[in-house]
């Protein structure tokens, strides 16, 4: 047996994963009967049509008329697995690290970026992790700062970084912020730390 | 009839406030904005605009968020015409004859046909919308669960027909949006379904943070990996007017090209986009095929006609049944709910001013469409003279700004980022997220629906087939899967899709 179209080789792994994970966490949750659907129940099935159609297109891959090559995009194990342990480890040690949210949250972040840096070109690395920290940098660090942290790190994962341009670009974008989102409407930002 | 002119005159009445006409105008230029800058669409800026709304009346609310859509269809081909851009993906079929017009020199007509064919278009859907809602709510009055169920089966299996590529991955996508869908507390037992003990995700996912991430990021990360491409090639527009002989022959495709997208529309999982293609493919198959790819009028009319007609249309079954057909239907169901307005049928009964309001304010905002934009056309084009580099994380910003706002949760944020990274792998998997999308939407009334419909017949699945309506609606469905799995029907989708 060859595999012959990775695409789908790989999309079969995923929509079988998907519809196992969602049968197995729908156990810790009552079935209920035909009558009275329990809030496992509708999950149960989904799940369990999701994973037989998961395992079609794994078929498929080996039967397939087309070739496409396994490797359908960059794909870092040894960042995944680091990710797993240490976000495995942070939610198990729930009890014991309850007193102390900062190193939580250090870990729990550090588990997120190594699981995205995991895939995909550094491009894509960039532009989510200026998301992410923007979304985290809004309240404490207020608009201004998060949105110049937004602007300068995800055009740094762009081809053609022109650092004349990006700050000027991001003078603009952050009036743009002030007036418009704050001033015109209304949302509620602060625009400063510790406001 | 005297009860659609008395009905009418109500709508213009609260659609021609002075207020009423400043937000129906804001709505379409902001609408035609986005609609001209690719990779922020009409999602991304009506989630950002959903908390502003509170504070405004609900007619005001819908009748800006409501020509933020069909204004995002106008200025969508201004760009796939004038730069082979398409500004909104249901233009894409747009550029193929439109751009080609546009290097004959032939691009003023080609805009004025798009803007002539849209808002003929837009008067008929609204006409439409007007004639048939009535009567549809009502027999949606009578729908039990049984039949809200069968007929959401319909929308997925059309969602699913009607996607790209393979029709296994298409269904396994929308079981995953339905599963997706089903996080958060469950409304019958109080469960918080996997949440995994996070608090933020016991309300279940926004579908803005599934659809922003999905969409709009993936689309961020695959422009950036493919690196800069784009030819922009602006010509002087001169001579707007078209010929005797465009409109000619324009004329008849215009006509279809409405019919089909009013029709195509009102199909969950229908709109803008399915209704151009169709539209277009429609269009080929009729009389002189021979200039089609080359600059054919018709290839421009058709397509335009059918995706405003389409985005007009599918706001039928928001209004009459409560179901979004698609994400900018679920964000204008979230805009009804901020305003504490139940969406269904009795909102045409309960609230004629709002109904007949908005319908009217359609039409309103298309006559301001066109009288917009073929002067300012000029200056949408400057826009697209904006680099790549500099515009992506201007959208970036936009869209954290609008995820964030919708309830100031950096965890919402970081989920979007999570979804961004989830799109880009369905991307790279050649899995076609649209239906996914749909799936998530319905996901949570599917269950309800199911359940209360095997309540009722005290766990008799048979009676889905028994009661007529639901029947009916599951044969349909059926009956599209058979098509699809047809092996001429087969062949000709995959020639449909790879144009």
């Amino acid at each position: 047996m060859q595999i012959k179209n990775g695409k789908d080789f790989w999309a079969g792994l995923m929509f079988i994963g998907f519809g196992l994970g969602f049968m197995l966490v729908a156990r810790n949750y009552p079935m209920g009967s035909a009558v009275r659907m329990g809030p496992a129940y509708f999950p149960t099935v989904l799940g369990g049509m999701l994973a037989i159609l998961g395992g079609m297109v794994f078929f498929r891959a080996f039967v397939s008329k087309f070739n496409e090559p396994l490797k359908v995009f960059i794909f870092r194990p040894l960042l995944l697995a680091a990710s797993a342990v240490i976000g495995g480890a942070t939610y198990f040690a729930d009890s014991q690290l309850k007193g102390l949210p900062v190193v939580q949250a250090v870990l729990a972040g550090v588990s997120l970026f190594l699981f995205i840096g995991a895939f995909g070109p550094r491009s894509m690395f960039l532009v989510l992790l200026s998301v992410v920290i923007f979304g985290y940098a809004l309240k404490p660090l207020g608009l201004v700062l998060a949105t110049v942290i937004l602007i300068v790190l995800s055009a740094i994962g762009g081809h053609d970084f022109r650092k004349k341009e990006i700050v000027i670009l991001t003078v603009v974008m952050v009036l743009f912020g002030v007036l418009v989102f704050v001033k015109g409407l209304g949302l509620p930002f602060n625009l400063w730390p510790g406001e | 009839m005297g009860d659609l002119i008395h009905n009418l005159s109500i709508g213009f009445g609260v659609a021609l406030s002075l207020q009423n006409l400043m937000y129906c105008f804001f709505g379409v230029l902001l609408g035609t904005l986005i609609g001209v800058l690719p990779g922020i669409g009409p999602v991304a800026t009506i989630a950002m605009l959903l908390p502003v709304t509170f504070n405004l009346s609900p007619i005001s609310a819908l009748i800006m968020l409501a020509g933020i859509y069909y204004g995002a269809q106008y200025g969508g081909s201004t760009t796939a015409i004038l730069v082979n851009l398409p500004g909104e993906s249901s233009s894409v079929i747009t550029c193929l004859d439109g751009y080609q017009m546009a290097r004959q020199g032939r691009a003023g007509p080609a805009l004025a046909i798009a803007a002539m064919g849209s808002f003929f278009a837009g008067s008929v859907a609204t006409v439409i919308i007007a004639l048939f809602a009535p009567p549809l709510a009502e027999v949606a009055l009578k729908f039990g669960p049984a039949e809200y169920f069968s007929l959401m089966v319909l929308g997925l299996v059309g969602a699913t027909v009607l996607a790209h590529g393979s029709l296994v991955k298409a269904i396994a996508m929308t079981i995953l949006g339905l599963l997706l869908g089903l996080i958060g507390t469950d409304v019958n037992s109080g469960i918080a379904r996997f949440s995994f003990g996070l608090s933020e995700l016991s309300d279940g996912i926004g579908f803005v943070i599934v659809a922003m991430g999905v969409f709009g990021f993936a689309e961020i990360i695959t422009n950036l990996e493919q690196g800069e491409s784009r030819d922009v090639f602006v010509n002087k527009v001169t001579g707007l007017m078209p010929t005797w002989k465009d409109l000619k022959s324009s004329s008849g495709a215009v006509l279809r090209g409405t019919a089909l997208g009013s029709m195509l529309g009102i199909l969950p999982g229908g709109g803008a986009l399915l209704s151009s293609f169709a539209a277009y493919t429609l269009e080929k198959k009729i009389g002189d095929t021979s200039m089609f790819g080359k600059g054919e009028i018709r290839g421009v009319a058709a397509p335009e006609s059918a995706n405003n007609a389409g985005a007009q249309t599918s706001f039928i079954p928001l209004l009459t049944l409560g179901i979004p057909s698609n994400p900018v239907m679920a964000l204008m169901i979230g805009a009804m709910m901020i305003q504490g307005i139940a969406p269904g049928p009795q909102v045409m009964t309960e609230r004629p001013e709002l109904f007949w309001g908005m319908i009217a304010s359609m039409w309103i905002g298309n006559l301001m469409l066109v009288i917009l934009n073929l002067p300012l056309i000029g200056m949408w084009v400057k826009l697209l003279t904006v680099p790549y580099r500099l515009l992506y994380p201007s959208i970036l910003l936009f869209c954290c700004v609008g995820v964030y706002s919708l309830s100031n949760q950096p965890f919402d944020v970081m989920l979007t980022a999570l979804f961004g990274l989830l799109g880009y792998v369905f991307v790279k998997l050649e899995c076609e997220p649209a239906p996914l999308i749909l799936g998530f939407i319905l996901g949570p009334l599917m269950e309800e629906n199911l359940r209360r419909a095997m309540l009722l017949s005290r766990g008799d699945a048979s009676v889905f087939v028994t009661k007529p309506i639901s029947g009916v609606l599951l044969g349909i469905a059926l009956l599209l899967l058979l098509i699809t799995l047809a092996p001429a029907v087969r062949k000709t989708r995959e020639v449909a899709f790879q144009e």
